[in-house]
């Protein structure tokens, strides 16, 4: 891009200023116009005369396609209508559907739960019983070591019959 | 010289403008699946990439309708989508899809009560079943401008269905949004001849407001572009925001009247005493935590009106601004921050 030249008047500059200018007095005469009364309610008599001569149109187009028997506009929006509304049963019966599903989910992952820990119980007193049975075993091993042990000595020290 | 220079930017915008850019440019391109739809809307699913694999609790966003959500996913680098998965956060966005002349005839009452918590729990559903939500638990949630208002209305109704709410740019207090609520005045905005007679509100006719409310803002567009022709990126970006900006969406016509009459014509949301499909608007039922961000430079819902919240929610409510304009916000990098920020909080 070239720089201004000081040979030559910055026309860029001034160009711009002058728009700055001329915009912001446009603004301010729009703003008078698009705030006033008088042309808002021009405005609005325009806008509903475009709509009622719409309307008039749309019937008069009715009345035509009704003559050759034809389906109106009235007729498929209405059709479209029923066709929204029976979507919507639809996705009503759909999330009846879902909200049941999920709640089977939760009642299987609920069951699921349970009997995880109704067999964790079992495994855990069967290990506790197999635990107590080894415990008695040993008590059993060391209490006929006991005996053995004892016996002899109650042998070695019962008294001898007396010699006749 | 200027002058040379000036002659090579108008080059390179002729050039630039004469490959069609604004149809050419490919916006919404983060990787994701639908998994939900009801009627034309759908729930688009962003999975989490976080770089170490970390995973945040999941976000609903719900968008506004009047447009395309893609200005949430507008370009790599620009994109709120991007940065929430980059963090971890799953991302569940819903979509209310482009209403034709076939839903003219849906209600607000089915948008707000049946439409979107449906979305919600499907949502949840699918964060559960991914393992990004333990089974007790319930996303975050976030409503964009009008789909932030409709958020509001829907989770004070429907209890039970998000963790907490954050609102953007979303309008609260209607008659705190400057020039859109002096023209949906009760008096003159002919709302009833719009429905009877166009059926959706027209997506034309919601685009010309919108430019209305800046008039000079169509030619201020044109003049930044020219000017930052030249800028690295800019153009690809000027080009993105175009083609989302003239991609509108009809607003479906009885949702359109309820919507009028209860939020700008009666400021409810506020003032209270609505009533909706037989059950009564009542902000003051919404008992979970609520965050509102609200842009510094918003036209279409300033701070006020986005603020209102604070005064018509049941929950506790923390406010934020952010910098940005209504649009801007979404590509800009304080938002993202800030939101990132609110997530992890």
């Amino acid at each position: 891009m070239s720089q201004p030249d000081a040979a030559f008047p910055d026309f860029k500059g001034m160009s711009e200023e002058l728009y700055q200018q001329w915009e912001k007095s446009m603004t301010a005469w729009w703003d008078q116009v698009l705030e006033s009364p008088s042309f808002l309610d021009a405005t609005n008599k325009n806008v509903s005369g475009m709509a009622r001569m719409r309307a008039r149109y749309e019937e008069q187009v009715d009345e035509q396609l009704m003559k050759l028997h034809l389906p109106t506009r009235g007729d498929m929006t209405r059709l479209a209508r029923i066709a929204t509304l029976l979507e919507k049963r639809l996705l009503e019966m759909e999330d009846t559907i879902l909200d049941l599903r999920d709640g089977m989910a939760a009642r299987d992952a609920a069951i699921a739960r349970l009997e995880k820990e109704t067999i964790q119980a079992r495994i855990e007193a069967a290990e506790a019983r197999l635990e107590l049975r080894a415990r008695l075993d040993e008590l059993a091993v060391r209490l006929d070591a006991g005996a053995e042990g004892a016996e002899p000595a109650a042998k070695a020290n019962k008294p001898s019959p007396k010699k006749s | 010289m200027n002058v040379y220079t000036e002659a090579e930017r108008l080059a390179d915008l002729g050039q630039f403008l004469a490959t069609d850019p604004i149809r050419r440019v490919q916006t919404g391109v983060s990787s994701h699946v639908v998994i939900h739809r009801q009627g034309k809307s759908a729930v688009r699913y962003f999975p989490p990439a976080h770089p170490d694999g970390q995973v945040r609790r999941p976000l609903f966003i719900s968008m506004p309708l009047i447009n395309t959500w893609t200005v949430f996913d507008l370009l790599p680098g620009m994109s709120v989508i991007e940065k929430l998965v980059a963090h971890g956060v799953p991302v569940y966005l819903l979509d209310w899809g482009r209403p034709g002349p076939e839903d003219v005839e849906v209600t607000l009452g089915e948008l707000v009560d049946d439409l979107l918590p449906r979305a919600l729990r499907r949502s949840a559903r699918h964060a559960r079943q991914h393992g990004h939500l333990a089974a007790d638990e319930l996303p975050d949630a976030l409503g964009y401008c009008v789909g932030g208002s409709f958020l509001s209305i829907s989770l004070a109704r429907n209890p039970g269905l998000a963790r907490r709410m954050a609102l953007l740019a979303a309008p609260i207090d209607f008659h705190a949004s400057g020039r859109l609520s002096s023209w949906a005045d009760k008096e003159g905005f002919p709302v009833d001849d719009i429905v009877d007679g166009f059926g959706n509100f027209p997506k034309a006719m919601m685009k010309d407001a919108f430019a209305w409310l800046r008039p000079m803002g169509q030619l201020s567009k044109w003049k930044t572009i020219y000017d930052k022709i030249d800028q690295d990126g800019f153009p690809t970006t000027w080009a993105a925001m175009e083609q989302w900006n003239g991609d509108g969406v009809d607003f479906p016509g009885e949702a359109y009247r309820a919507y009028i009459k209860g939020c700008y014509f009666e400021n409810a949301l506020v003032g209270g005493g609505w009533v909706l499909d037989g059950r009564p608007v009542d902000l003051k039922k919404g008992t979970i935590p609520a965050h509102a961000f609200a842009a510094k430079a918003d036209h279409i819902c300033p701070p006020a009106a986005a603020f209102g919240l604070s005064k018509a929610w049941g929950g506790p409510v923390s406010t934020e601004v952010v910098s940005g304009g209504h649009v801007g916000v979404c590509i800009g990098k304080s938002f993202p921050a800030r939101l990132l920020a609110w997530i992890d909080a």
